[in-house]
Formats: structure tokens, sequence, C-alpha cells
């Protein structure tokens, strides 16, 4: 593995922590606080963390079943969120690769594209369903998701980097 | 260095499954195709509904911390809110008080005239209470989630009320939640009567502008004043007659066009109901009844979108 100069070496991710984190995820985005275009959202963050730290295990399939979980809570068009997290997904399996050679502000700045192209969108979907614009509001919620990102990779990545524990596999 | 402390798992050379981009196109596709047959077909109904089973665990966890949050809110609310608030009340029931001393003679009236007159008797509707659960999320749309589903009885089409006024109309039922469009969503139409003058008229949502309702197609001569009552008229057969639904707030008569802008308030508490009632829907009600001919709206019950029949 090719590592950047200076980059700490991590623990093997547990699947389990990455469905919590998941399914916290979903249920930060579930919670009742009303109606507000500028919540980020927090489902397509920790998608696309794991889209670019684990693409062999969050792919585009999974993306695309959460999305139609959320589709279904917020009562929106079916398929709507699905559409945007898979395209959302796609292009953070593109960038991942060039991606973890950033550092993390940097990586924030380069993430803020693929979520401004997601809300985009739901937005084009909903206005071609012939729904009204939400508002001006709802152009913060890229940016607040990616300014959310540096926090994700601290939280999301905290598992990884505990000290390891030499007993676990001390042969005797 | 120990064991186990790196992810040592070679990524497959060979074996890579289907590439990013051929994955891109099958699950947009699908995400189209789900679109396409929500929205012009609504053939996803059960899809939706077995979703949403899936999901209501995780609702509940999600709820608790916000339902944890009004139980606190309410216990702080200090003495002197209560006593006003029930100083409020009172008042409200003494100005009540008079007009309710009249229905029972008004009702008694009613029904000689209804007979007189060979009418059906109005069936008073069964309501269910049901507990909001949440405000939809999705902000292109006006929808709130109520605690209450087709397992207790609610049925898609059924007007919601709240104690001062019609709050919308039940869109979609899930096992254990139902869906309630609001007056205010852009979607949903009311038939109304303009107490005062009582000419009907129908009121559509205007969530764009403001959330509030608009009078559609109202000549600029018709008689309309700020302030006037309007109550649902009855005549689409799902709102019973008579509930209070808006209050006209500005009436605005424009020289170039032939028609009047009119805006109504909601009397209902539109953003802030905690408790609704779910009534029957009028055609049901009474195709119950044997005399009753058999009404084609019946046998038709409301779309995602039909507010009228």
């Amino acid at each position: 593995m090719i590592m950047r100069g200076g980059q700490q070496l991590l623990l093997p991710v547990s699947p389990m922590f990455i469905g919590l984190s998941l399914l916290a995820a979903l249920l930060l985005d579930m919670l009742p606080l009303g109606r507000q275009p500028w919540m980020p959202d927090f489902l397509a963050l920790v998608l696309v963390f794991w889209n670019v730290h684990q693409p062999l295990r969050v792919g585009i399939g999974m993306a695309f079943i959460f999305g139609l979980g959320v589709d279904v809570h917020q009562s929106a068009l079916l398929g709507q969120h699905a559409l945007s997290y898979t395209t959302l997904s796609f292009f953070a399996t593109l960038a991942q690769r060039r991606l973890l050679w950033f550092p993390v502000p940097s990586q924030a700045v380069q993430v803020l594209p693929l979520f401004f192209s997601a809300h985009l969108i739901e937005l084009i979907i909903r206005l071609i369903n012939g729904d009204a614009f939400p508002g001006l509001p709802i152009l913060l919620a890229p940016f607040l998701e990616a300014l959310l990102w540096p926090v994700a990779s601290v939280i999301l990545l905290s598992p990884q980097r505990r000290a390891p524990d030499p007993d676990e596999n001390r042969p005797l | 260095m120990p064991l186990g402390t790196l992810d040592r798992t070679p990524p497959p050379i060979f074996k890579q499954g289907p590439s990013a981009l051929s994955k891109l196109i099958f699950f947009s596709s699908l995400a189209l195709f789900l679109m396409v047959a929500d929205s012009r077909f609504h053939v996803t109904q059960p899809l939706r509904a077995g979703l949403a089973t899936a999901l209501y665990p995780v609702q509940w966890v999600a709820l608790q911390p916000v339902r944890a949050a009004r139980v606190f809110g309410d216990y702080f609310t200090t003495s002197r809110e209560a006593l006003a608030l029930v100083e409020l009340a009172e008042q409200k029931l003494a100005a009540q008080a008079v007009r309710a001393s009249q229905v029972e003679q008004l009702t008694l009236e009613n029904t000689r005239l209804r007979k007189l007159l060979g009418l059906r008797e109005q069936l008073p509707s069964q309501g269910v209470a049901a507990e909001v659960l949440y405000d939809a999320a999705d902000p292109y749309t006006r929808k709130i989630i109520i605690g209450k589903g087709s397992l207790q009885g609610i049925s898609a089409g059924s007007p919601v009320i709240d104690e001062s006024g019609v709050v919308g109309q039940v869109t979609l039922v899930h096992l254990l939640v139902s869906e309630v469009t609001l007056l205010i969503d852009r979607d949903l139409a009311i038939p109304v009567l303009n107490v005062r003058t009582g000419s009907r008229s129908l009121a559509f949502g205007d969530s764009a502008g403001g959330g509030g309702l608009e009078l559609r197609f109202i000549g600029s001569t018709v008689d309309v004043l700020e302030g006037d009552l309007l109550t649902t008229s009855g005549v689409d057969a799902v709102y019973p007659p008579g509930l209070p639904v808006a209050r006209v707030s500005r009436v605005e008569r424009l020289a170039e066009s032939a028609f009047a802008r009119i805006n109504a308030t909601p009397l209902a508490l539109i953003g802030g109901a905690r408790h609704v009632m779910v009534l029957q829907p009028q055609t049901q009600g009474q195709s119950a009844l044997p005399a009753a001919p058999a009404s084609a709206a019946g046998a038709n019950p409301p779309g995602r979108k039909g507010a009228i029949q």
C-alpha cells in the first residue's frame, strides 16, 4: 500500500462499526426537527466518507438502498434520494484514490462539488415533477456537509486510530 | 509490528464485480423507473408500505429524544402560563356556551326540516384521534406524519381536523403511520363556502407564498371581504360540511385581470398541531346506508393528489 508521508497507520476497520455509523447517520436524518431546507444530510456525508475510505465494503448498491429508506421516511418522490446517493457514491468511488492523498481540509473542499451535485439532482427532479422551489437556504446544505467532513474524519476514524492491543494476537 | 494491526486483506485483483460505471447506470435507471412509477402510475405503494414498516423501529428511536424534550418542556412551563391558559379557556368556554345551548334546539329543528324536505339525515362522522409524529422533512411539499395507520382503520382520503379547523387530508396510509397533506400544500384543493355570502369556491394551497390558501378564479366583482370565514361546503363528498377552514386575509382586485387575487389564512394550527382528528370521508359513511344510491365516487378513493372528486 502506497501511503502519503506522515500518514498514520490505521487498524483494520470493523464492519459492525461501519453499519452502526450508517444507522446513526440515518437516525440523525430522521430526527423530527421539522422542514429545514438547509439541514445537512448526515447520511450522504457518512456514505461518501465510507465510500472514500472503504470502497470495498460500502458501494453504490448500499447508497441506493439507504436512499430508498430516506425517500420513504421523508415521503418524498420514491427514488429521488436513491438517485442522488447513487450518483454521489459513484463520484466518491471515482475520487477515492486521489482524495486520500490530500490533508483533511483540502479533502473537504474537494467533496463540496459532490454534495452540491447531489442536491442539484434532487432539486432538478422535483422541479421536473412540478414542485415549487423551496427557497434559497437549500444552497447552504452542501456547504454545511463539506464543513462537517473534518468532523466526520475525526469521529469515524477514531476506532481505527487506537493503539493496537498486543494481547489479542499473542500466540500464548 | 504485532499481527492484526493493519488492514491486511489485499484487494481482489481479478474478481472485482461490475464496474462502478455499470453499477451507476443500473441503479440510476432503477431509481428513474421508481420515480416514474411513483409519480405517474402510483404503483409503488406496496414497496413504500413495506419499507415504511421496516423503518418504523428506527423512526421510533429517532422520535424519542424529541418526545423527551417535549415532556421536559411541558414540565417546566411556569404556573403563570398555565393560569393564563386556563383563563383563556374559560373565556372561550363562556363564549361558546351560548351557542352550544342553542345547538340542541337547532339540531332538533334541523332534523324536522330535513325530514320535511325528504333529505337524507346527515351522518355524524366518526373520528379517530391521532398524534402528529413529525413534519415530513421533504422541503418541496407540506406534509405531516401521524401515528395511526391502516391497522387503526385510517383510510386514504380521510379529512383531518384539529380543534380549530381543517388541517388537511390523508394521502398515504402505511401499516402504522399515515401521511397527511396539509391544506397549504400546493397540490391540495378544498371546496369552501363563504359563510357571509354563501358563495362556493375552491381554495388551493399556496406553500410558495408564505403558507396560506388562495381562492382562484373568483371574478373581480364578486363580493369577498377581508375577514370572511370560509367553511367546507360539503359538495366534494369528502369533507363534512360546516368545518371552519380559513379566514380571508387579503383581497386584491387588479385592473388588468378579470379575477381577483384572494389569499386566506388557515384557522387550524397547521404548523404546530400535536393531536389531530381523522374523520371518515363522507362517501364511505353514506355508502353504508342501504337507501343510498351506489355512488361512483365511493368506489374510487382519491389517489395521492386527488383532493377533489
